[in-house]
């Protein structure tokens, strides 16, 4: 059974028949095909549960259960050594009006020493990095060759409507087979990023994402740097017999999206990087996994953030970490000054749900040696300044005028669940004495595994109507601005934090629970956490029917998205 | 903040909202919300009734993020990093001395002397512990290096994320053998 995409603007849901159909339809043995597979802990359907901690027991009465959907693993059937190996990303240079052709396909990836049937575009892992001009316009042309429709969204960019990439609402899906010409004119400098609209909590698991990295023209936009790098992170679900198959008519981990248990940078468990003492390494950083916010440090090393999704902050300053929620980027500049390795980590404290306790919890994502050569010092020392990007400010002053009004709109978060085991809603009404305003870890995998979108919706709610998720009809005109009022409401079901997607626009964080924001940055992309009101500024400067929703891939296709119109012509 | 925002406050945290009912859509819409601390992570501060002028004090500790260019501030091993705001009402200047704000871990291991309050008994202070407590002790004088409090507790508070607890016997693991866990 493959994936079914979810119409985001007029999304169904399965009923109960189809479910049963599902069931029965359901491929015993699907996940065993992946290569060495056994089938020791194979549970009906070709099910096995994600790997849990061995303090967390089994909840009672769910032995054996497995998610209301069928189980979904790509190229079932496909001899993997027919498939082509996967290559690391290539970097493609485009001028105005270049075009690159690029097909998604299966390739066989290896990953810990196994060989998995996964995605790629153009066989790539990340996908082609495409570097452009600000200002220019590149022609991008996909074929789909993979056996589930999709489409390729560019994310941040503020591109014509037509070009977003959304199936049901800018486009028809990409089927199997099928071409779809992209036209991405790239108005802002910025680290944007491309993947699947459809169904992308498997898709863009399966390794279909890529950067877009559009240059500004000033060669003074940035600080100095001895070179640039991207970083990738992602996380894919895995146990010592392979990946956990994805739910096919529905996503499972609906209620905390799916949290991996490997981590990749650039696609590599094992990434490493070569620099000189006082080396300032540009980093370039892509949240692209379904759920898992990180926390990357550079232990030893110096870390100066510079900017964010659509550009540059106002003013650079120094940091210990770099938060990054899925979908967002962030561009840091670090130095190394202490010779040796260090390690690129993600540290978090976790929480351990069934003993009540936060734990702190490193995952190696990567390891930089540091030679005792000595980069050159003029970048090095030039690295103790701290910039005011004065353009920034002037952008951002002719938005000023509207920072203190009052909201124009106000939208809130939450959850609507019917169907699930009694054992998880227990469970629930006693874990609320205490939600986290984030979610680290994936402190309960078989109550999340078992979630589904079937039983789960997450709901943005217009306060002022009360209409939900496709319900809401918001619609501006070009040259709006729009102030926004997230919150994210504590007194759900399971209260999480989402981050907040605008598509075609861009927007500021204004204000975090009544406190101002004292450094700006153009977003499209931002994180609410539980209880938190983020309040934004949204310029509605892109005509077209655009998407709002959260970037947790199972929350998305739970259902939490809308489109709003904005009225006019493109200026 | 008056005795009934705070009373008000305290329904919130610990009021009877229905964690696993169904939330339906609003029936009306609603009106124009302000924007203000998380009510949710917000915790009382209660009075000891160890100290004259203080028995009838209550106060509040609202938590909100510590300024940081991603909205989410973190420490670089992953705390959150908060900044409360303290207010305190109907508590009395004391006669001698000063009430000095020590925040905590609920072990104990690590204390920490945050200042002391001012005239309108209120402060804010920063913290990136998972689990705090506050604690609010009348001392002789305000020592920044003080180690721990030698004075009275006056009035303490809990971190919501304090309320966190195991859930052996609790709920779906009930039966759960809690030895085996280390209980």
């Amino acid at each position: 059974m493959r994936p079914t995409a979810t119409d985001p603007a007029r999304r169904g849901r399965v009923s109960a028949l189809g479910l049963l159909a599902a069931l029965l339809l359901a491929m015993p043995g699907a996940a065993a095909a992946q290569a060495g597979m056994t089938h020791r802990a194979m549970l009906p359907g070709g099910w096995r549960m994600p790997p849990m901690d061995s303090e967390m027991p089994v909840l009672p009465g769910l032995g054996g259960a497995v998610p209301p959907v069928s189980a979904f693993l790509p190229g079932v059937g496909v001899d993997l050594s027919s498939l082509p190996e996967a290559k690391p990303s290539v970097v493609v240079e485009m001028a105005d009006g270049d075009t690159l052709d690029i097909v998604i396909s299966l390739v066989r990836r290896e990953i810990l020493g196994r060989d998995y049937a996964m995605y790629g575009y153009n066989g790539q892992y990340p996908g082609p990095l495409i570097r452009a001009e600000q200002g220019s316009t590149v022609v991008v042309r996909v074929t789909n060759e993979i056996e589930l429709p999709s489409s390729v969204h560019w994310h941040g960019v503020r591109i014509e409507n037509r070009f977003d990439g959304v199936p049901g609402v800018t486009q028809a899906p990409i089927e199997t087979g099928e071409s779809f010409t992209y036209e991405v004119r790239v108005p802002d400098a910025g680290m944007f990023w491309y993947h699947p609209h459809s169904r992308e909590d498997v898709q863009q698991d399966l390794g279909l994402y890529g950067n877009l990295l559009v240059s500004s023209p000033d060669p003074g936009y940035f600080g100095p740097a001895h070179r640039e790098e991207v970083l990738v992170l992602d996380d894919i679900l895995m146990d010592d017999q392979g990946m956990i198959p994805w739910g096919g008519e529905s996503p499972t981990h609906a209620l905390m999206g799916r949290f991996g248990t490997v981590m990749l940078v650039n696609g590599l468990t094992d990434y490493h990087l070569d620099v000189r003492r006082g080396e300032v390494v540009r980093f370039y950083l892509t949240n692209v996994a379904n759920t898992r916010t990180f926390n990357v440090r550079f232990p030893g090393a110096r870390l100066k953030i510079v900017a964010s999704d659509i550009g540059k902050f106002e003013r650079e300053e120094w940091v210990g970490s770099v938060p990054i929620a899925p979908a967002e980027r962030y561009v840091v500049d670090v130095r190394f000054d202490r010779s040796g390795e260090t390690h690129i980590l993600n540290s978090i404290q976790a929480i351990n749900h069934f003993r009540g306790e936060f734990y702190p919890h490193v995952d190696t994502l990567g390891t930089v040696s540091v030679s005792e050569e000595l980069a050159e010092s003029a970048i090095s020392q030039g690295f103790e300044t701290l910039r005011e990007n004065e353009d920034v400010q002037a952008d951002i002053d002719g938005f000023r005028q509207h920072f203190a009004r009052p909201p124009d709109y106000e939208l809130e978060t939450t959850l609507r669940v019917r169907n699930l085991p009694l054992s998880i809603v227990r469970l629930m009404e006693i874990d609320t004495l205490y939600v986290p305003p984030m979610e680290w870890n994936d402190a309960m995998p078989m109550m999340n595994w078992l979630s589904t979108g079937t039983q789960v919706t997450w709901i943005l709610r217009d306060r002022a109507t009360g209409a939900e998720n496709g319900d809401i009809d918001w619609t501006f005109d070009v040259g709006d601005v729009v102030k926004i009022r997230i919150f994210n409401n504590p007194d759900a079901f399971h209260p999480m934090h989402h981050p907040i997607h605008v598509h075609g626009q861009r927007y500021l964080v204004l204000e975090r629970d009544g406190v101002p924001n004292p450094n700006l940055v153009w977003k499209d992309t931002a994180v609410v956490p539980v209880g938190s009101t983020m309040d934004i500024l949204v310029e509605m400067s892109n005509p077209g029917e655009w998407m709002i929703h959260c970037h947790i891939a199972e929350h998305l296709h739970a259902g939490m998205m809308f489109s709003f119109e904005v009225r006019g012509d493109a200026n | 903040m008056t005795a009934a925002s705070v009373t008000a406050l305290l329904a919130v945290v610990f009021g009877s909202a229905s964690p696993g009912a169904p939330v339906r859509a609003a029936k009306a819409p609603v009106t124009c919300s302000v924007a203000e601390p998380p009510a949710y992570y917000a915790f009382p501060l209660v009075s000891t009734r160890r100290v004259p002028g203080s028995g009838r004090a209550a106060g509040v500790g609202q938590l909100t993020f510590a300024p940081s260019p991603f909205g989410l501030a973190l420490s670089a091993e992953g705390h959150y990093r908060y900044r409360i705001a303290l207010t305190v009402d109907r508590l009395a200047s004391p006669a001698v001395g000063t009430y000095v704000v020590w925040v905590t871990t609920p072990e104990l291991d690590r204390i920490e002397v945050a200042g002391a309050f001012d005239d309108r008994h209120a402060m804010e202070v920063e913290v990136d512990f998972n689990k705090f407590l506050v604690v609010i002790t009348l001392e002789d004088a305000y020592d920044p290096e003080a180690a721990m409090w030698s004075g009275p507790i006056v009035l303490r508070g809990m971190s919501r994320s304090g309320m966190m607890h195991t859930m052996a016997g609790h709920g779906p693991f009930e039966q759960e053998n809690c030895a085996a866990y280390g209980y």
